[in-house]
């Protein structure tokens, strides 16, 4: 979940890192700032200073009109519903600091720049030894004395060392005290009479997360944060309460359709190869939803049920790739007892069960028991789902 | 209740909470409760049994009966 640049800067706010004095507004008549000023639509995308999402102006009539402006006018699909008004800093100097996960090493990495306001990755590619790389341990963290060192070892020395690696030792703690997934200040800037203050700055909090951070989702979850995105359907909703009924596994990650196959697939790359399968051989899918992880009896059976809920599913196909980390077993108790609390019959519902992998024999056992159709892995995904579009022809 | 997965206990070999208690300690699942100084199923749980037979091997006199009710018996 992306936060918004106010949002986030709530956050820096609160670790004591410096952001521009600041109000947010939902219309002109709220303006209190006077004199130059920079108005900035709060909606989350990377790049609104190119898009028209950043205005600078110079005068309060103006700022008025143009924060009218910019409620009115859709940027890249998204409608800005706050704007977020700052004094205009003297800049001296720009940095960049960022904090996110590096997923080969499966460690925090802290990125800096001594040039800010650049996109990172083109810096790091045409001129990697002006982007410090670091990882750290979620253990011991990333104390100033080692912050002011990645600083150093950047090419930055003096006064303004103690204060960069401090900020970069905080943005550490951020995104480890709030789950993020990426933490990032562009530009750091250095203002003219020597301070160091955060002007935009992006933060990105971990979904499966949120649930530590209650006051946090519920900020997130507010309908008065921006227009545009696609906004989750209720029956997306209810399948993502089924998935947080307990914290075994995924079960609840769904996309809605408007076809008539219910489908229940997993395995990452796996379950978009089912999806597309289902779809290139005529089948119509009345959602996408993700398990995995090994979730509970209790979360497959409700997602069943919740599945053959929807209007016009008759059907429903369950197909994921070998599982190693799922039990089969546990998944077909979840499927069966699913369908029969729905009050239909199992074999009649369910189109294909293609689930190969641990504890399969058991799960065979309970399919046969119900009269399920079943395959084992010597049918490929494609082929389960060629046969769950057969029998799910009227 | 349980459409898959029957367990009982065996009262007259249970030695009780107080003495044993260690299906209602190992068990991953929360199948287990107590009632008094006995150990009593919960119903709407008995499916997510994993048959670990975690709570055999901590029962001493073997008062842990788990069936599976897919299988003839």
């Amino acid at each position: 979940m992306r936060l918004l640049e106010h949002e986030s800067k709530e956050i820096l706010g609160r670790y004591n890192i410096l952001i521009p004095e600041g109000d947010v507004v939902e219309s002109g008549e709220e303006l209190k700032i006077d004199g130059p000023v920079m108005l900035k639509a709060q909606i989350p995308l990377g790049g609104r200073g190119k898009s028209g999402g950043v205005i600078e102006v110079s005068s309060s009539g103006e700022a008025k009109e143009k924060i009218e402006q910019l409620l009115s006018t859709p940027i890249r699909g998204y409608g800005a519903k706050k704007i977020l008004v700052e004094e205009k800093i003297d800049i001296a100097r720009e940095f960049f600091m960022a904090v996110t996960y590096d997923t080969v090493a499966k460690d925090p990495l802290v990125i800096f720049s001594q040039e800010g306001g650049v996109d990172i990755e083109e810096l790091s590619a045409s001129q990697p030894e002006k982007v410090q790389k670091e990882l750290f341990t979620v253990r011991a963290r990333l104390p100033q004395y080692r912050a002011r060192e990645i600083v150093s070892e950047a090419g930055i020395s003096g006064r303004i060392l103690l204060g960069l690696g401090a900020i970069l030792s905080s943005l550490a703690d951020i995104f480890l005290d709030y789950d993020a997934t990426l933490v990032e200040i562009n530009p750091l800037a250095l203002t003219g009479d020597g301070k160091l203050i955060a002007l935009d700055c992006h933060i990105e909090m971990d979904d499966d997360a949120l649930y530590r951070h209650k006051d946090q989702a519920k900020k997130l979850a507010l309908d008065n944060r921006y227009e545009g995105g696609r906004k989750s359907t209720d029956f997306e909703r209810k399948a993502a309460e089924i998935d947080s009924l307990d914290h075994r596994g995924v079960a609840g990650r769904m996309i809605e359709f408007d076809g008539f196959m219910g489908l229940i697939i997993g395995g990452g790359g796996a379950s978009l190869t089912a999806f597309d399968a289902v779809k290139q051989h005529g089948g119509k899918p009345a959602n996408y939803c993700e398990i995995g992880g090994n979730p509970s009896v209790l979360k497959v059976k409700e997602l069943t049920k919740h599945i053959l809920t929807k209007k016009g599913v008759e059907k429903i196909a369950i197909i994921m790739n070998v599982v190693s980390n799922t039990r089969v077993d546990l998944v077909a108790r979840g499927i069966v007892k699913g369908v029969l609390e729905a009050g239909r019959a199992p074999s009649e519902t369910v189109a294909v069960f293609r689930v190969p992998g641990a504890w399969e024999d058991e799960g065979f056992k309970i399919l046969s028991k119900y009269g399920v159709p079943y395959c084992d892995r010597s049918v490929s995904i494609d082929e389960a789902a060629k046969m769950a579009v057969e029998r799910a022809k009227p | 209740m349980s459409e898959f997965i029957k367990v009982a206990i065996d009262q007259s070999k249970c030695l009780g909470i107080e003495a044993c208690g260690g299906c209602l300690r190992v068990c991953p699942v929360n199948i287990f409760d107590k009632k008094n100084d006995e150990p009593v199923i919960i119903k709407e749980n008995e499916d997510e049994c994993t048959l670990c037979d975690l709570c055999m091997q901590a029962c001493g006199p073997n008062a842990v009966i788990i069936h599976k009710l897919y299988e003839n018996q």
